[in-house]
């Protein structure tokens, strides 16, 4: 990296930031406003019995009483310190809740992009390395299916087939209700039965997770093969291919290790950008598939309104997909500095 | 008229069709989508009577599902005018405002555009009632970053075109430019725009209301009829599978006219 790269890159990351901190501040504001124009008082729901002395003695404990200002001073500290309160309605505390939902979130979610990047990135560079019509039509089927079809209809389908017809599948749940689930190491269930080395319940875990894998995996499968297809098809490429072949490499490593690493900056960054629309598929999936995940617990505490729920698990989410967003876009610069600089041109 | 009619292509038409189809299903139904008339033949799958069956209630599927469709188009209709004037107004603020405001809005927008639509709605649904209007606006409010920039490529193509400088220097006044020069020329794209934002629109809502955020679980839309109907999966698979097809293949024909609309 020269010094001319090394300033465009260090520029880059500066206004990132700047970036990042901007949506922090209009986010936390949105969601700090909005749970103080929630019509009633919340402590008051909280309070079985809410006598003016309780309910005033909670607020002055939780900080409540104090300027909006101070209010918003305090919050934003809370949330970076991970105090994140207790939940309004079960009284657990929301930190505890998260570290128990996130990794089943983080598991599915994981597991339906790497399963979509394979299946996007093989039938791309099999339609285009074979010039088949038979992959170009399924790429042309799959961009059409995870573009157009429903997640949560694929998911209600698959449940059809996956465990009403066939009975490969269970109907839904992360691990089966009569065995005791591995000693809790990492939160996801599949690395910490392999960690404990109990294969079946790796495999029980593996089973419970096939069917919500799939569902998500087609919308990034459907991204990257298109991103990756248009981005073979630049002559550009062709005339590198035809280059590698007359210096005698074969088709394997002419695709895998030359083209696919000039064709993907790109695609890294539609990852990055997918990754919202995962974790927004994995919300819709958790929910059909029974799920426990972050998702449907965000869904149920915004319509209980529980407040300490919402105020911090929403931003979490929202600073993790920006997070994301950014990480790959350098990741992009690292891999391909020239077509990240040529795209940012445009 | 029958020549230009067949000079649109077939998934034009099918699509037409279709949405004129669900729009009827607004104001007649064969039966009332709504009233729990034929309990006693509940979950009973295909017959004369009732096409597509009876669902757990008692309510005919055909009348439900026809109205769901119509109210899935009417809300994603909703959904994309309202994006498409919010990107409007956010495009003329980013044109007409201070440097500092361009970069921020274009670096929200590039932000935005992968943040889902259903966190925005969560956010909405904090002190907002959950309703379909909600869930408009936050369909809509989510577009806007996709729909901005769609709209800011044909802006500034259209401020660069040799065609637009020719016609002001023959001293066209801005009513006959608007109409007459540069709409013709950026027709096909604003269409083939509203086409992806009516798309996108029915997406978003139905998966909005597929998570019981809608409000009333007896509003006949194909997103809450698939979660109402979600409990009788494995008694009778249909009452999933109809409004599923029928959301599907909207989306479907509309995606596939847009291309044909492209190329």
């Amino acid at each position: 990296m020269n010094a001319e790269h090394l300033i465009r890159f260090l520029k880059g990351v500066g206004r990132k930031l700047a970036l990042f901190v901007t949506i922090y501040l209009i986010a936390s504001m949105a969601l700090f406003m909005a749970i103080r124009a929630i019509p009633g008082d919340p402590i008051a729901l909280r309070l079985k019995n809410p006598d003016p002395v309780r309910v005033a003695k909670e607020r002055e404990r939780l900080g409540l009483d104090k300027p909006v200002m101070t209010q918003y001073v305090l919050y934003g500290k809370s949330f970076w310190t991970g105090d994140w309160g207790r939940s309004l309605l079960s009284g657990r505390k929301v930190r505890e809740d998260v570290a128990q939902f996130f990794p089943a979130t983080l598991e599915l979610s994981l597991a339906g992009l790497s399963l979509g990047i394979i299946i996007g990135v093989l039938t791309a560079v099999f339609a285009e390395g074979f010039r088949s019509q038979w992959l170009k039509r399924f790429s042309f089927f799959l961009g059409t299916l995870g573009l157009t079809v429903p997640i949560f209809w694929i998911g209600l389908l698959a449940l059809i087939v996956g465990s009403l017809w066939l009975g490969w599948f269970p109907s839904g749940g992360r691990f089966d209700l009569s065995m005791v689930p591995p000693p809790n190491v990492t939160g996801s269930l599949l690395i910490d039965s392999l960690l404990a080395g109990q294969w079946e319940k790796f495999w029980a875990a593996v089973n419970h997770l096939v069917l919500p894998a799939i569902c998500l995996s087609l919308y990034p499968a459907a991204q990257v093969c298109s991103v990756l297809q248009a981005r073979l098809q630049d002559p550009k490429i062709e005339i590198l291919k035809r280059a590698l072949k007359a210096r005698g490499f074969g088709p394997a490593r002419i695709w895998f290790r030359h083209l696919l690493k000039v064709g993907s900056a790109p695609v890294v960054t539609v990852i990055g950008t997918s990754f919202g629309a995962l974790l927004g598929g994995a919300v819709l999936t958790e929910t059909v598939f029974s799920w426990p995940g972050i998702g449907r617990y965000m869904v149920a505490a915004v319509l209980d309104r529980d407040l300490y729920v919402v105020q911090n698990v929403l931003l979490l989410v929202i600073l993790l997909v920006v997070g994301v967003v950014f990480i790959t876009d350098f990741l992009a610069h690292v891999i391909n500095p020239v077509a990240t600089k040529s795209e940012e041109d445009q | 008229m029958l020549e230009r009619l067949m000079k649109r292509s077939l998934f034009e038409l099918v699509t037409f069709a279709w949405i004129a189809l669900a729009l009827l299903g607004l104001i007649w139904t064969p039966y009332d989508p709504q009233a729990q008339s034929f309990r006693e033949l509940s979950l009973m799958g295909f017959s004369k009577l009732h096409w597509l069956g009876v669902d757990g209630l008692g309510r005919d599927m055909l009348s439900r599902v026809w109205r769901g469709s119509g109210n899935t188009v009417l809300l994603g209709l909703a959904a994309s005018m309202g994006t498409l004037c919010f990107s409007a107004v956010l495009l003329f603020l980013e044109q007409k405002g201070p440097i500092l405001l361009k970069k921020l809005i274009r670096g929200l927008v590039s932000v935005g555009i992968s943040l889902p639509v259903l966190f925005l709605g969560l956010i909405l649904l904090v002190f907002l009632e959950r309703s379909p209007s909600t869930l408009v606006l936050a369909a809509a409010l989510g577009g806007v970053p996709f729909g901005f920039r769609q709209l800011r490529i044909v802006w500034v193509e259209q401020k660069g075109a040799l065609y637009v400088m020719a016609s002001k220097a023959l001293g066209s006044d801005g009513r006959h430019m608007v109409f007459f020069t540069i709409w013709p020329n950026i027709k096909g794209q604003v269409v083939s725009l509203g086409k992806i934002l009516f798309a996108v629109g029915i997406l978003e809502l139905s998966g909005l209301t597929f998570l019981g955020l809608m409000g009333d679980p007896d509003f006949a839309e194909l997103g809450t009829i698939l979660r109402q109907n979600q409990a009788y999966l494995f008694l009778q698979p249909s009452l999933v599978v109809w409004p599923g097809i029928l959301l599907s293949g909207l989306l479907l024909m509309v995606h596939l006219s847009n291309i044909k609309t492209k190329s």
